[in-house]
């Protein structure tokens, strides 16, 4: 059995309780114009070149079956209609410039390498958490692996946009200990414009999730000019109180704009290039509109702007 | 205007606010190296008078290698400048140890100036000395003798790279729980009681010098009596009186006879440690105390459950014990330094640790000296913090609470059962082990009865390869330093590679060796200290100097420096010259003779392409064991021959993975030469690209109990882990995995980018900017540029 990852990212410390080995599974259905790896997006390997480690050896235009590089003054031009992933170039580039993203895993590979980290989990309550792109496009290969994970005892947390079909979205989070659950928005409208699905089947899935009783915490991104109004947290808020009995914590994620070079090496425009990180003061201000809905458990998670 | 906070922003690591005026004038006044004109604890030479008088001795420094060039005039000038004390005819009849003993005595008891602060209340000011070595003329010349022969191989050693070794004071702990339990008194029973039996006359010679270094000490405390008692007759301070007057009645009593209270001990310590110091002419680096929370807690609590002391007064007190520790370093204070002179060297002190059953001995000492350590944030003592499965949670969470408060590491960590192991394969009796502490930085020795020696002999393991790739030869000088293993395209398979190497590896090690047991020798021969002696088990009983292998346990370290260099570097040529077939050995060969220039495709090959230890790969951790086991195995069975002592590995570098980087040829892991060697046991600078997890288990699996002193290991963590109480935890849960793992001694450093640019850029603005470099701390504006960019690169590949 085999599953297509963008990362396996030990010591991971922002993906639930502990310390925890974190699965990027690659493709996602959604199209959050925020995205922060957007290499996690399609469902298909994809070539990167990173500029700073690249010494012009031209190995990889040589080795490249279908010509698809070009190595400019500008840099490399990567022809990705031409381009199929195949790897060739990056295994013949002696500087690591050209990487593969989206590796194939087995299952036996994968858990060989969770398992390497169990003393960490076990003395800091960690595990692992299946995360993406959106995990449960590959609900297959997920279930297989946190079965095993569940016969090994580690605690298994799944990192979920929500937006799957209710069989496959309960089979993948039922044996989970814990659901970290997005909500970006609670306007369909604005749903529909910055992620490109709608809320129908997102809300379905949390709501019944909230009937499970299994440990959940929702996430929101706060994004300026996108998911950031006060309305919308209000709004995020008060679905938790009716609908999540079992929701354990609410993060408020600030946006960051670290993935800028990510949009850059993939050749993808990225709608929020110039957006400042939010205000310290104004994520305050959320988390107290979250806990005056009666949120409880409100934490702010990430790089924010201190004004001085 | 705005600024991007990242979470976590520490600011510089000052004192503490709430210090004591008295504590924070005493402080403050240690750092005045610029207008302190009234008081510096400066080196004080005292010689015989002799014309071939020598109050310097050169293998005492050879382990800093910079000083080569200076060795002559140090000896001169500091000659030049001695005291003079002059001894009658029948001195010279006497023999060697009875001689250094009676000198030793006449300069405390009355020479060695006095001088009391304003303010303290623990007393001993000079102890810096270059005291005459006594030689007769027949002595002093054919020491000089020895000595230029052996500085010609010394010097050649560290010139082609392989390292440098010396026959190192310090560097032990001092049997100070005795003098706590029985003073200096009860010792001098003990030497009673062996010159009872009539005892040969080599032994009985020992002894009565023993004895005289220990009969001489009460005559320089009663003179800090005296001064206590002429300073309070001249104060109007009705308070400042009593404390003098005090101070002058402790003076009286201790260390002779045992102390009673907690200020009594610790001024029993402070004179006892002191005057190794002075005996041993040497500034203290590695005189570490050992468990000091343990020793003097009954005598804390007893005065805290009599109502003699308070909880704060009791703290003031040793706050005032900690500043006396940095006057060891007060002639360096004004020269300001190059890569690290100017840095702490590790008085130790170990903190909390199991008992005998695995059991956790946190008391409430411990917890008033993590306050004295964060509230003082001095260089010395420096604290190591002993961890194991049972560290209650509390100590955890106060850990890596002073560490997200602090500005580079406030202390080590060390790990008991890792430790343990080595100190058990290295056959120290088991029922000894739980009561082992480290000294100088992290090097595990037992207490009180190991003449441990931890830095005397420092390895450059990675030199070994050069040496495979040139046949034996020094690629710079062309001198033949190993056995003729062939050219490197005569290695037609990985074995035959790493047979050839492992040939190299063993001639390093055996010609580094055999140079520090000549050292070691010389010393044992023209050097004996019987102060020291009197305070390191074995010595009274064997009657035997502690320089001639008197102590119960007697080792040598060997420190290998550059470990994870030589491993990527053997790794590297496994997989990319024999097994993916990618670079030719004629390839290899040209490229690290041309130092990789014209080669930089190879070079990157080397880098991105090969398996390196630090990433959890077994196969690099697999050679890793291997390679570590074999050179620590081969150093382990050799001793001293002079003394008997054992040598044994270890892995600190000190500053030597930077000093040795220009003395090492490039390095099929793709360094340059010039460029740094890998530091302790930790990988090759960043190359622990799989985070910390996998970093701390390569370390575990290499097997440290063969390198039974110890292993260095530094890792970066970035601030934002210690935001809140919840990653704080997590960084608690990585420290106590750390355990499981099999690593020694970890030292964990939280500096932020921003702060140390700033710093490196404008030096006067951050002279109190206190970092940590491969287990001491150091002041980063001191420290070498070389370092300072270390660091700062070090921190940003982690942020």
């Amino acid at each position: 059995m085999e599953a297509t990852i963008f990362n396996v990212q030990r010591f991971s410390t922002e993906d639930g309780p502990g310390i925890r080995t974190t699965v990027f599974f690659k493709g996602c259905p959604l199209r959050c114009a925020w995205c922060h790896n957007p290499e996690g997006i399609s469902p298909r390997p994809e070539l990167m070149w990173y500029d700073t480690h690249c010494i012009a050896a031209r190995d990889c235009l040589a080795a490249c079956p279908e010509s698809a590089l070009e190595l400019t003054a500008d840099g490399m031009n990567i022809d990705r209609d031409k381009c199929t992933a195949c790897g060739t170039c990056a295994e013949e580039c002696p500087a690591a410039a050209l990487d593969i993203i989206g590796v194939t895993w087995t299952l036996d590979k994968l858990f060989d390498e969770i398992v390497r980290d169990v003393s960490f989990y076990e003395n800091s309550g960690g595990g692992i958490t299946l995360s993406g792109g959106e995990v449960l496009l590959q609900h297959d290969f997920a279930s297989a692996l946190i079965h095993k994970c569940k016969q090994n005892k580690l605690h298994v947390a799944v990192d979920t946009t929500g937006f799957a079909s209710p069989g496959i979205f309960d089979n993948v989070t039922g044996p989970a200990d814990l659901v970290l659950l997005d909500l970006k928005t609670m306007d369909d409208a604005a749903s529909r414009e910055f992620t490109g699905v709608s809320l129908d089947l997102i809300l379905e899935n949390a709501r019944r999730l909230g009937q499970s009783g299994k440990p959940v915490w929702v996430r929101t991104p706060v994004v300026p000019g996108a998911t950031d109004s006060p309305d919308n947290i209000e709004a995020v808020s008060r679905f938790i109180v009716a609908n999540l009995p079992n929701c354990e914590r609410y993060d408020l994620l600030p946006f960051s704009n670290l993935c800028i070079s990510k949009y850059e090496r993939l050749d993808m425009p990225f709608r929020f290039r110039k957006t400042e990180l939010p205000a310290q003061e104004s994520m305050d201000e959320l988390k107290s509109l979250a806990e005056s809905c009666g949120v409880k458990n409100v934490v702010v998670q990430g790089l924010t702007v201190r004004n001085a | 205007m705005t600024e991007q906070a990242a979470c976590g922003v520490t600011g510089i690591w000052n004192p503490s606010e709430n210090l004591p005026p008295r504590v924070k004038k005493l402080r403050d006044e240690y750092f005045s190296f610029y207008d302190r004109d009234y008081f510096r604890n400066e080196v004080r030479a005292y010689s015989t008078g002799t014309e071939w008088d020598s109050v310097y001795s050169i293998y005492v420094w050879t382990i800093l290698p910079e000083l080569f060039p200076f060795f002559t005039a140090f000896s001169d000038s500091l000659l030049a400048s001695a005291e003079i004390v002059e001894q009658p005819k029948d001195y010279w009849s006497k023999p060697l140890a009875v001689r250094r003993a009676e000198f030793f005595g006449q300069v405390i008891s009355e020479r060695l100036p006095v001088k009391i602060l304003d303010g303290e209340l623990i007393v001993g000011s000079y102890f810096n000395t270059a005291l005459s070595k006594n030689h007769t003329k027949r002595e002093g010349r054919i020491l000089k003798r020895c000595v230029t022969r052996w500085l010609d191989e010394a010097r050649m050693i560290h010139e082609t790279g392989i390292g440098n070794c010396g026959a190192v004071p310090g560097h032990l702990i001092p049997n100070y729980k005795k003098v706590v339990q029985r003073g200096l008194t009860g010792i001098v029973d003990e030497i009673e009681e062996e010159l009872a039996v009539r005892p040969p006359k080599s032994k009985r010679d020992n002894l009565h010098a023993m004895r005289i270094c220990l009969e001489a000490v009460p005559g320089l405390t009663e003179r800090y009596a005296v001064e206590a008692e002429r300073l309070a007759s001249a104060t109007d301070d009705a308070n400042r009186r009593a404390e003098l007057l005090d101070i002058a009645r402790i003076c009286r009593k201790v260390p002779w006879d045992a102390p009673e209270t907690f200020h009594e001990a610790l001024q029993a310590l402070w004179f006892t440690h002191m005057l190794v110091m002075a005996a041993e002419s040497y500034p203290g680096p590695g005189l570490s105390h050992g468990r000091i929370d343990q020793y003097l807690e009954h005598l804390y609590a007893k005065d805290i459950r009599e109502g003699r002391i308070t909880r704060d007064q009791a703290k003031e007190l040793l706050m005032c014990y900690w500043i006396r520790h940095n006057y060891a370093y007060d002639f360096q204070g004004r020269i300001g330094s190059n890569q690290g002179i100017n840095s702490g060297f590790g008085q130790l002190v170990t903190l909390s640790g199991c008992g005998p059953d695995g059991e956790d001995l946190t008391n409430d000492l411990t917890w008033l000296i993590l306050e004295v350590i964060e509230e003082m944030n001095l260089l010395e003592p420096k604290p190591n913090i002993r961890i194991h499965k049972n560290t209650p949670p509390e100590l955890l969470e106060r850990i890596c609470e002073m560490l997200a408060r602090a500005q580079g590491a406030p202390f080590l960590l060390n790990f008991d059962e890792a430790s343990i192991r080595g100190l058990k394969w290295q056959g120290l009796p088991e029922d000894q082990l739980w009561d082992y502490a480290p000294v100088g930085c992290l090097e595990n020795t037992l207490q009180g009865n190991d003449r441990s020696g931890t830095v005397d002999v420092n390895l450059n393991v990675a030199k070994a390869v050069e040496l495979v790739f040139n046949n034996g030869r020094d690629e710079l000088t062309g001198r033949r330093l190993g056995p003729r293993t062939g050219e490197p395209e005569s290695f037609k398979t990985f074995e035959a590679f790493y047979s050839a190497l492992n040939k190299q590896l063993d001639a390093i090690v055996d010609r580094i060796i055999e140079a520090a047991g000549e050292a070691d020798g010389m010393r044992a021969a023209f050097e004996p200290t019987p102060y020291l002696s009197t305070l390191v088990d074995g010595c009274i009983k064997n009657g035997v100097d502690i320089t001639s292998g008197g102590a119960e346990y007697n080792f040598i370290t060997v420190e290998g420096i550059g470990f994870a260099t030589l491993v990527d570097s053997v790794v590297a040529v496994k997989s990319l010259v024999f097994d993916q077939k990618k670079i030719s050995m004629h390839e290899l060969a040209l490229a690290l003779k041309d130092n990789f220039e014209g080669h930089e495709k190879t070079r990157m090959l080397l880098m991105n392409r090969a398996p390196k230890y630090g990433t959890d790969s077994d196969e690099a951790d697999k050679l890793a064991r291997e390679l570590s086991e074999h050179w620590t195995k081969r150093t382990f069975g050799r001793v001293s021959k002079k003394t008997g002592r054992r040598f044994r590995g270890g892995y600190l570098s000190w500053n030597y993975w930077i000093s040795y980087g220009p003395l090492t040829a490039a390095t099929p892991d793709g360094r340059l030469r010039g460029q740094f060697l890998s530091n302790g046991i930790g990988p090759v600078n960043g190359m622990d690209k799989k985070g910390p997890t996998a970093n701390i288990r390569s370390v575990g699996k290499v097997g440290l109990e063969t390198a039974p002193n110890g292993a260095s290991h530094t890792m970066s963590i970035s601030p934002s882990l210690l935001r809140d109480p919840e990653h704080k935890e997590k960084l608690a849960a990585l420290i106590r995995a750390y355990g499981e793992q099999g690593g020694t001694a970890l030292q964990i450093n939280m500096l932020d980018v921003d702060t140390l640019k700033k710093a490196r850029d404008n030096p006067q603005e951050y002279s109190n900017l206190l970092v940590r470099v491969t287990g001491y701390n150091a002041y980063f504006v001191n420290l070498g540029r070389e370092i300072q960019e270390e660091i700062i690169a070090r921190e940003s590949g982690v942020l």
